[in-house]
């Protein structure tokens, strides 16, 4: 029976791509054309290209046995699936981060956070017995403290030059964030072997990379 | 269940009925004696009895004098009903249909359930004939099915030895919950090393066929509750010979239901988006009553199954 991956569109799919070819799977996906469903004839793999953010979507509902997903849209998600393997891509960290010097954490009143992730960000703060108001935008998350609208904002950190050009710093960091293999419950129990196939993979891709 | 005319929703009623009908002859004869499990229960009752089930997403009434649910789980129901008046030396075999009623944040969810309970069993061979029912009920309906078996005794016997606070037991299960291997290791090398450690650390590897799990696990740390639960997995897997590419293990199987304490059966059928067959031994949810009755029982989903028919 034929393994469907979804795989996300964009940098972080272009990386799975790269990482899924040179471990010898995925030699029929053609990112430059249209098309979103590849098929693998040899391996019997399907693969579906999607918006990064529904994934998880394909994933849970069973559409897709396995797929590709950052670990920030899975913690917001809650989705329920596997997290069987994290892969050495798409690595940043979420951090709290505000204007520069002007670090707060208020205990009496209520911290306002501006954030595309406020479930991670509730559940994060709730940890440390700080109230706050969540905020959700869909992206420039760096204006909202600029222009009033936060205190603070949660977001995803790679090399900090962003915040460093609107003024803003990090206050802490939250979590560590990379690619995440995610499956299917349901998939995992009735094609194990296969899954556990592409994990093995794609463990000795990360390997050769750490090395080199 | 939503239907656009009326010629689809009487088919769906009829295929339901028959299919209902069918395993209800099944059990009947098998010697299982049927009950009607009441729709609404006592909600302090209820969340005394079993606080694991969410809060939130129970279906509250109110009358003039009482707090009432529709019942989210009609084993906590029954245990609720007969344990009061227990006997020492009953045993029921007992099958029920019934519909469960949860808060899904949109609105309510109605479920059809069948299940099966086995309360006072004196048998010694209970686990093995409720797993070969779970199995049969399965076969008839698909030859593409899948059961999975865990055992609870041995991950809480696991998990005992390494003595850890509250925040980390549930930390813990949460990754196991999610199969997260790398993260599980990493957090329990943040934590004072102890030697059955080294087992939970991989216990998301202690699946497959038992001969797969026991392979892994010479020479390695076991305590009392942990033996106990393999020598009943393996008494399983001796009984069940004849299926066994029907079966997995999992010792990592980890249940939304708080009162298991043994055997816990999942079933599956290819294609499905959700298990069809779920249950397991729960002796020590009776505990609370005063007295240890032995008790195991399974649902089924029969919306889902009819689906896969």
């Amino acid at each position: 029976m034929a393994l469907t991956i979804a795989i996300p569109k964009g940098r972080l799919g272009n990386q799975a791509i790269e990482m899924l070819k040179k471990a010898g799977v995925g030699e029929c996906i053609d990112e430059k054309s249209r098309k979103l469903v590849f098929k693998d004839k040899k391996r019997n793999i399907n693969f579906i290209l999607l918006k990064n953010s529904d994934v998880i979507t394909y994933v849970e509902n069973g559409v897709a046995d396995i797929g590709i997903s950052g670990k920030d849209m899975v913690m917001e998600s809650g989705g329920d699936i596997y997290q069987l393997y994290k892969m050495n891509i798409g690595k940043c960290k979420m951090s709290v981060a505000g204007i520069k010097g002007k670090k707060i954490f208020k205990d009496s009143t209520i911290l306002r956070v501006a954030t595309s992730f406020p479930e991670t960000a509730k559940r994060y703060f709730d940890s440390r017995g700080q109230k706050i108001k969540t905020i959700q935008l869909k992206g420039s998350i760096e204006l909202a403290p600029i222009l009033g609208l936060s205190d603070v904002i949660v977001d995803l950190v790679e090399t900090g030059n962003t915040l460093k050009a609107n003024g803003l710093e990090v206050f802490e960091d939250m979590y560590q964030i990379s690619a995440v293999l995610i499956s299917n419950k349901i998939s995992y129990k009735f094609k194990r072997k296969e899954i556990k196939e592409i994990i093995e993979l794609i463990r000795r891709e990360d390997e050769n990379g750490k090395s080199n | 269940m939503k239907f656009l005319n009326i010629e689809d929703e009487m088919k769906y009623f009829q295929k339901m009925f028959l299919l209902r009908r069918e395993i209800e002859n099944f059990l009947f004869n098998e010697g299982f004696m049927n009950i009607e499990p009441s729709i609404f229960e006592g909600y302090d009752e209820f969340t005394t009895i079993n606080s694991r089930i969410d809060q939130k997403s129970m279906v509250k009434i109110l009358d003039s004098r009482d707090i009432l649910i529709l019942s989210p789980d009609i084993t906590t129901g029954i245990i609720n009903k007969f344990m009061p008046k227990w006997e020492s030396n009953l045993e029921l075999k007992i099958f029920y249909y019934g519909k469960t009623y949860k808060h899904n944040g949109t609105g309510i969810r109605e479920n059809r359930e069948m299940g099966v309970e086995i309360l006072g069993e004196k048998n010694k061979n209970t686990d093995q004939n409720t797993l070969s029912v779970a199995d049969r009920i399965l076969n008839k309906y698909s030859k593409n099915y899948l059961i999975e078996i865990g055992n609870s005794k041995f991950l809480k016997g696991l998990m005992e030895a390494c003595s850890f606070n509250r925040e980390d037991y549930s930390n813990i299960l949460d990754l196991i919950y999610v199969k997260n291997k790398q993260e599980l290791k990493e957090y329990l090398e943040k934590l004072p090393y102890k030697e059955p450690m080294d087992i939970l650390a991989n216990i998301l590897d202690l699946e497959g066929s038992y001969q797969e799990i026991t392979s892994q696990l010479e020479g390695q740390y076991l305590n009392d509750l942990m033996k106990e639960g393999l020598e009943e997995l393996e008494a399983v897997d001796s009984y069940m010979k004849d299926v066994t590419d029907k079966i997995i293990y999992d010792l990592s199987l980890v249940s939304e239901l708080s009162y298991y304490h043994g055997i816990i059966i999942r079933g599956y059928i290819e294609g499905s988006n959700k298990a069809i067959i779920k249950g397991g031994r729960y002796d020590s949810f009776t505990e609370q009553y005063g007295y240890k009755v032995p008790a195991i029982g399974f649902t089924i989903e029969l919306d889902e199954l009819l689906k896969r028919v």
